[in-house]
């Protein structure tokens, strides 16, 4: 009833992965069982996802397994524009499918290594067909897939260190826009941008101490990688012929930076059944201040407009989260968990590829060990954007009207599933 | 239990996030009968004529669009046709040269045309009318009597007659657009009494003189006495039965396309081609009619409005055809002039080289650098015809607002918000949108009429103030979904 409403009312819907479990365009599905404990994982190890969560955390797993989880994210976004506008009939809803995997060995007691494939940041929307923002963004697919190879070394029972070399292996954008030039035989013209990222390395490192069995305190940093493009391709349709002229772009570039994240944690194991544990994370999205296309040619601009540069200002990002694992038989944990996540986009700043907002995340998740060597994890992750307004005041005052003046309100849910085999 | 949670979620999965949106209400207006009451502008022309997709993208019809969600009744409009769909024909875009100068064309098929002689008439179209929107017409032409008969003998362009009027009233009745207003706001067996309406009338009253140049004499800028009282005659009649409404003012003409696009192309072209600014720039001011004798003035190409400039002389968008000319020994404005003219002139004046030497031109003189071929005045808007226009713009405005704000009626300030778009761009919804000719996307090619985003933005500026005087929450319409100029 009120989904029907909303469509008479004017309600926008589109679909989105962009920010589950984290703010900006972070998707942070990156291990089953953390994603059970509301994303937790820097203050104790669950399994061989340490390796993403703390490298320090990963040298006491102690086994040699391999793992690998999918997540579908189903998201559902609103928007409504500012003075009402008029219906938007058409949705694209799309799930999206962020994976994790990982293979981890037992050295000897002191010393592990692992290699693990995750996608840490990511971005897919489709606004609905003729949106009011369709000359800012009608489609956006961003893709990143970080391989890493870790080495992680327990100094002494209690004090366990490591890193990984993290390398940005595959990444891809595809940025789609209506542009405000319609011809006498009805077409809008359109652009799609799109190019794969240049392999980039970074790093991330990480620290645990364990002053006891029931307590450990846990803290690494991952580093930022700019995601760059260059030679990516521009293609445009519906151009009248009247103003091809303004449209020689066939390249462009442009770079996107991936945050760095500092992270702190702790855990705690009150008995042999019970674990809690606390994560803050600091993400350093302050560094991405606009983004900057340069092009080959003329386009979106006119001819002579060969660069385009759209303000992003984006503020560092806090998130604290807590989970608890409650082992219910030798086979069975269930997982809980929740946490709240500060926007990084500021007021007035909102894009339609990044509707972001504070945001409150409850989890669930569960692992069956059918043997020793061999079980699945399951994790639900529910996410409640609040709702957010900008209104054409606040777009002209910051000079940020290159985006829509509205409201947008998001939620995404996120089952996901997982299996390992120990060996 | 490992299934649980899947499923559960999964359902949670399917609900569409929800944001609260205020209902439309009519807050104390009443939408139940919306009329509109105005000239071109309300009545959705646009590239130079009155057309259907013009009609259909009437301000008017995006507000009783709007005003139906919030309790508001049928609006018909006298649309053209499907069969005859270009009404009275309009200007598409058909290039550009190479030189960047837009080339448009005139659209002359399935017209609605009727007659061509005594005067042009189109399709008549009989039926309930809510949108009097009646191109051409001035507040001072309310209660010309015949206004929309065309029986009397009609001269070519009878500035008594309106064909627009014509079409929606029946044969041979001598009803004024005044007696016409006030039957509609009383209502009929069956039609509703109006108990909305929007008024915006006055524009034509100073605009035909700027468009002309100040030139033609049957376009002079109406009394300022005859305004005012004719103002406060229709916004009595419109609320004589209590209803409410919206008045608008009138823009500043001199912020239009129309004004501010020869000039500047035109100095960027003589500059290209290495003509200096110091060279002899000669035009005509005031009246240019055969027959009578006519002002020159002698001045320089550095008193022709640059881009972003602030030069005394405005050209018209009409002008267009004849600034390339600057400098050639050429009749062909002339010639143009005379064709135009020949239905009307005495017998005085036989032939061209008679009309031209009543106005004293000799075309074997450089056109525009000469005195004795000299830029005529029509295509001309200099300093004291600007200060005329805005004069009786602050004067016709002033009576405006003094007749809304004497019955408490919502008013869209159109001179203010107007001037915000030709101070520069505002972008709305990612969209640019200025008084750029074509590039603008507000205004169409005629250069005066908004194009469907244009009235768009109207549409939603009046809104606002609806809804701030009435407590009403009417949403406004999504301007990009209109289009702007379409390209070839």
């Amino acid at each position: 009833m009120q989904a029907k409403s909303l469509l008479l009312t004017g309600g926008a819907l589109l679909a989105a992965t962009s920010g589950a479990l984290a703010s900006g365009f972070q998707i942070g599905l990156s291990g089953q069982k953390n994603i059970g404990m509301g994303g937790t994982g820097t203050g104790l190890y669950l399994d061989q996802a340490a390796q993403f969560y703390n490298p320090g955390a990963f040298a006491f797993v102690g086994y040699s397994s391999f793992q690998a989880g999918i997540n579908m994210a189903v998201p559902r976004i609103t928007f409504r524009p500012e003075g009402g506008g008029t219906g938007q009939e058409t949705l694209q809803n799309k799930n999206v499918f962020p994976f994790n995997g990982y293979a981890g060995f037992k050295v000897n007691d002191k010393f592990q290594v692992g290699l693990g494939a995750y996608v840490p940041f990511g971005s897919e929307l489709h606004y609905g067909h003729g949106w009011t923002g369709r000359y800012t963004l009608t489609d956006i697919k961003l893709t990143s897939v970080y391989v890493q190879a870790t080495a992680a070394y327990a100094i002494t029972p209690q004090l366990g260190i490591g890193a990984g070399l993290v390398m940005l292996a595959y990444g891809d954008v595809d940025l789609q826009r209506d542009i405000p030039l319609q011809s006498q035989n009805g077409t809008t013209a359109h652009a799609t941008l799109s190019g794969k990222a240049d392999h980039k390395f970074g790093y991330n490192v990480g620290i645990m101490y364990k002053p006891s069995d029931k307590l450990s305190f846990g803290a690494s940093y991952r580093s930022a990688i700019d995601a760059h493009v260059s030679g990516g391709d521009v293609r445009v349709s519906g151009i009248p012929a009247a103003a091809a002229s303004s449209f020689t772009a066939t390249n462009f570039s442009a770079t996107l930076p991936l945050p760095d994240v500092y992270s702190f944690g702790v855990g705690v194991r009150p008995n042999d059944k019970l674990t809690l544990a606390f994560d803050a994370n600091l993400v350093r999205w302050s560094k991405y201040q606009a983004l900057n296309f340069t092009y080959t040619g003329g386009v979106l601009g006119g001819a002579g407009v060969t660069s385009s540069s759209s303000v992003r200002n984006y503020k560092d990002a806090v998130a604290l989260r807590l989970g608890g694992q409650y082992k219910v038989t030798s086979g069975l944990s269930v997982r809980a968990g929740g946490f709240y996540d500060f926007a990084c986009v500021r007021d007035g700043y909102l894009t339609p590829e990044t509707p972001d907002a504070d945001r409150v995340g409850l989890t669930a998740g569960f692992t069956y060990e059918f043997s020793q060597r061999f079980g699945i994890d399951g994790s639900f992750l529910f996410e409640d954007f609040r709702q957010r307004s900008q209104s054409q005041a606040d777009l002209v005052a910051n000079g940020t009207t290159d985006r829509v003046a509205g409201t947008y309100k998001t939620t995404i849910s996120v089952p996901g599933i997982g299996v390992y085999v120990k060996f | 239990m490992k299934a649980f949670p899947a499923l559960a979620l999964l359902g949670l999965a399917g609900c569409q996030a929800d944001i609260d949106a205020p209902s439309a209400s009519a807050g104390s207006a009443n939408f139940s009968r919306y009329i509109a009451i105005g000239n071109s502008l309300t009545g959705g022309t646009e590239d130079g004529g009155v057309y259907r997709e013009g009609q259909l993208n009437s301000y008017p019809s995006m507000l009783a669009q709007q005003f139906a969600l919030a309790g508001g009744g049928a609006f018909n409009q006298p649309l053209f046709t499907e069969a005859q769909a270009n009404g009275s024909g309009y200007l598409r875009l058909a290039g550009f040269t190479a030189t960047g100068t837009p080339i448009t064309s005139a659209v002359t098929t399935n017209l609605a045309i009727r007659a061509v002689t005594p005067t042009v008439v189109y399709t008549k179209y009989l039926d309930r009318v809510d949108n009097l929107g009646m191109d051409g017409i001035k507040l001072a032409d309310i209660q010309t009597a015949n206004f929309g008969n065309v029986s009397p003998a009609r001269a070519y362009s009878d500035a008594n007659f309106n064909a627009y009027f014509e079409r929606i009233t029946p044969d041979g009745s001598s009803q004024t657009y005044f007696q016409r207003v006030k039957a509609e706001v009383a209502g009929t067996t069956n039609t509703p009494a109006a108990t909305f309406f929007s008024c915006w009338l006055g524009n034509n009253d100073v605009l035909a003189y700027a468009t002309g140049g100040g030139a033609v004499a049957t376009r002079a800028i109406t009394r300022t006495d005859t305004f005012n009282l004719k103002a406060v005659r229709i916004i009595n009649a419109l609320t004589a039965n209590g209803a409410k409404g919206i008045v608008s003012n009138i823009p500043d003409v001199a912020g239009i396309p129309f004004f501010n696009t020869v000039g500047p192309s035109a100095r960027a072209l003589l500059a290209a081609a290495n003509v200096p600014t110091a060279a002899p720039f000669v035009y005509t001011t005031g009246i240019l009619a055969p027959l009578q004798p006519n002002t020159r003035v002698n001045t320089t190409l550095a008193s022709v409005r640059s881009a972003g400039g602030s030069e005394p002389l405005l050209l018209t968008l009409t002008a267009a055809p004849y600034v390339s000319l600057y400098g050639q020994r050429t009749g062909k404005y002339w010639r143009d002039f005379y064709a135009q003219a020949r239905p009307g002139l005495p017998a005085a004046i036989p032939n061209l080289s008679v009309f031209l030497a009543t106005l004293q031109v000799d075309t074997t003189q450089a056109f525009g650098a000469s005195s004795g071929n000299p830029f005529p005045s029509t295509l001309v808007l200099d300093a004291t015809e600007q200060a005329n226009v805005s004069a009786a713009t602050t004067a016709f405005n002033n009576s405006l607002q003094a007749a809304a704000s004497a019955k408490g009626l919502a008013f869209f300030d159109a001179y203010t918000y107007f001037r915000s778009v030709a101070a520069g761009p505002s972008v709305i919804n990612g969209v640019n949108n200025s008084a750029g000719f074509i590039t603008g996307n507000l205004f169409s090619l005629d250069g005066v009429h908004p194009t469907p985003r244009g009235y768009a933005l109207v549409a939603n500026e009046m809104i606002k103030a609806i809804n701030a005087k009435y407590g009403s929450s009417v949403p406004q319409v999504n301007p990009t979904s209109y289009r702007g100029v379409l390209f070839p």
